[in-house]
């Protein structure tokens, strides 16, 4: 039985759309589910509370919830848009871009929890700081949400670019390449991320004087954090607009697969890393306010070091790109 | 949704070499600067012991955004960088939120400005450390650890730049897409007031934050 390449991209979109939401489904609900969890013993600390803990949960809920909606959102497009297209690079497409989006939701929608939990437990403990805490936890979970954002604009990029005047051969490997780049770059930063936000939301419950502080460094170390998400963009961008010469050979599509996964599986791990530093940081700040310059700066060298892993994929990633 | 993607050129062919202007992101800028300019004229024309409404709300600005210099740098640095830290922020939020309203776009949509903001981040960065600590204890930092670590230092540096500004440019820009697609989606029912507030205000406004606060930590890392 033959297709023709139509069948093959509907095909493509419709496991495309749901590898983005099932994959994009797991994050958010971990996180959600954390942030229950916390709010239940929170509440069962000072029942008297529970109006407040309640709405806390449900609004961090809603904002870990959004990893999801966009993964959502990129699955109905993909179920519901017409790619009409004789090229059999869109076939690749909705696949990579299902893949980028899927991938991208996990880490933000796990790290989301993490604030929103801290926020309910700190609010048992402080009730007076609750309005506080809640303004905190919402900027920590939105810059939280940055790497899903990042997964989000490749895969529209992928969707509304037209590829049909590229060349078939290595194109097909670049465009998936860019999604897995984004993808799976996305998952470590949005879990570290979280991690440092919630340990901001538990350092001003602790200590309410420290709050400016301690959100400060907490944007900074997030926003650190983030960088190995961000390396994962530039190589999705690069692989998206580059001008590839046509090649039957193999070897060189494969090798901007290779770029794709070397800085998306790379990203991983400092982004937690990366994580853990900035979370003991912002909880030894909310501690002693006073150290807080030199913390700081342990933090971000810590971050350095642990980032240059990422820094060797990312490194790869362009000698597979530009050298290979 | 046929205007995903389209961007306004003009073309200037110079010596051979074709010059690009991005016309969208130039009237843009320019709006979004002729409007902090009036802000500026508008809070100090009348200035007075006894603040009026506006004098107020940029006394107000003034304030926090000092603090928030002061306490990463010390306070002779602060008075020199200040300025600086203020237009930058200023800049920042009035372009991340100038999308909200109608026809208007954001500047900073377009990866030539916060790649321009973030390379003047890193080059006054180093000027100010050069400066403060001497080109040879500059040039050594590069060699620390250890020598060999050279190379990872200089690309780390320039990566600050690459981070400071996709960062901006893929909040705003994706918030952007989005606030559009889903706007399509939905016929523009219900849903675009809700983006429009958490992608315009609330993501412009933290990412402005975000930029203005790393690179006032950037100066702060180079000087100490």
């Amino acid at each position: 039985m033959a297709y023709d390449i139509q069948t093959w991209v509907s095909v493509a979109a419709y496991i495309g759309g749901g590898v983005a939401i099932g994959l994009g489904a797991v994050g958010a609900a971990i996180g959600e589910g954390y942030t229950a969890a916390f709010a239940s013993s929170a509440i069962s600390r000072s029942p008297n509370l529970s109006g407040e803990i309640f709405k806390s949960m449900l609004v961090g809920q809603a904002i870990a919830e959004s990893a999801s909606i966009f993964a959502l959102v990129i699955a109905m497009i993909l179920l519901f848009s017409d790619f009409s297209s004789q090229s059999s690079l869109m076939i690749f497409v909705p696949i990579s871009a299902g893949l980028s989006m899927g991938f991208g939701a996990i880490g933000s929608g796990v790290g989301s929890g993490f604030p929103a939990g801290a926020a309910c437990t700190g609010i048992s403990r402080q009730p007076a700081m609750s309005a506080r805490l809640t303004t905190n936890m919402l900027i920590g979970s939105a810059v939280c949400q940055t790497p899903a954002i990042f997964a989000l604009v490749t895969s529209f990029i992928l969707l509304f670019t037209n590829f049909s005047s590229s060349p078939v051969s290595p194109t097909w490997a670049a465009i998936l390449g860019a999604g897995l780049a984004s993808g799976l770059g996305a998952i470590g930063s949005g879990l570290g991320g979280g991690l440092v936000a919630g340990a901001s939301c538990e350092g001003i419950a602790r200590q309410p004087k420290s709050e400016t502080t301690v959100t400060n460094v907490m944007l900074l170390g997030q926003a650190v954090t983030q960088t190995t998400a961000i390396y994962g963009l530039l190589v999705s961008f690069i692989l998206l607009f580059k001008i590839f010469a046509p090649t039957d050979s193999i070897a060189a599509a494969m090798a901007l697969l290779g770029a794709g996964i070397s800085i998306g599986l790379g990203a991983i791990g400092p982004g937690i890393g990366e994580g853990f530093t900035a979370k003991s940081a912002v909880a030894a700040i909310a501690k002693n306010q006073k150290a807080t310059g030199e913390i700081t700066r342990v933090m971000l060298v810590g971050q350095a070091v642990s980032e240059s892993t990422g820094i060797y994929s990312l490194v790869i990633s362009l000698v597979l790109i530009f050298v290979i | 949704m046929e205007e995903l993607g389209k961007i306004h050129q003009l073309i200037v062919p110079l010596f051979g070499h074709n010059m690009v202007f991005n016309l969208e992101v130039i009237f843009m800028t320019w709006i979004v600067i002729a409007i902090l300019i009036l802000f500026g004229i508008a809070t100090t024309r009348k200035k007075s012991m006894l603040p009026g409404s506006l004098q107020v709300i940029g006394e107000l600005f003034v304030a926090q955004l000092y603090d928030l210099t002061e306490d990463a740098l010390d306070r002779k640095l602060a008075k020199t960088y200040a300025p600086l830290i203020f237009a930058l922020f200023l800049f920042l939020v009035l372009g991340n939120w100038i999308g909200m309203v109608p026809h208007l776009g954001e500047p900073t949509k377009d990866l030539n400005t916060p790649l321009s903001l973030g390379l003047m981040g890193f080059v006054i960065a180093h000027y100010a450390g050069i400066k403060s600590k001497g080109f040879k204890a500059y040039a050594k930092e590069y060699f620390e650890p250890i020598f060999f670590m050279m190379p990872l230092n200089v690309i780390g540096e320039l990566a600050k730049i690459v981070s400071i500004s996709f960062r901006l440019f893929g909040n705003i820009m994706g918030g952007s897409i989005i606030i559009l697609v889903v706007s399509h989606l939905t016929w523009s029912i219900v849903f675009p007031p809700f983006l429009n507030a958490f992608f315009g205000l609330f993501v412009g406004a933290i990412q402005a934050f975000v930029f203005t606060m790393l690179t006032v930590v950037y100066i702060s890392v180079q000087v100490k």
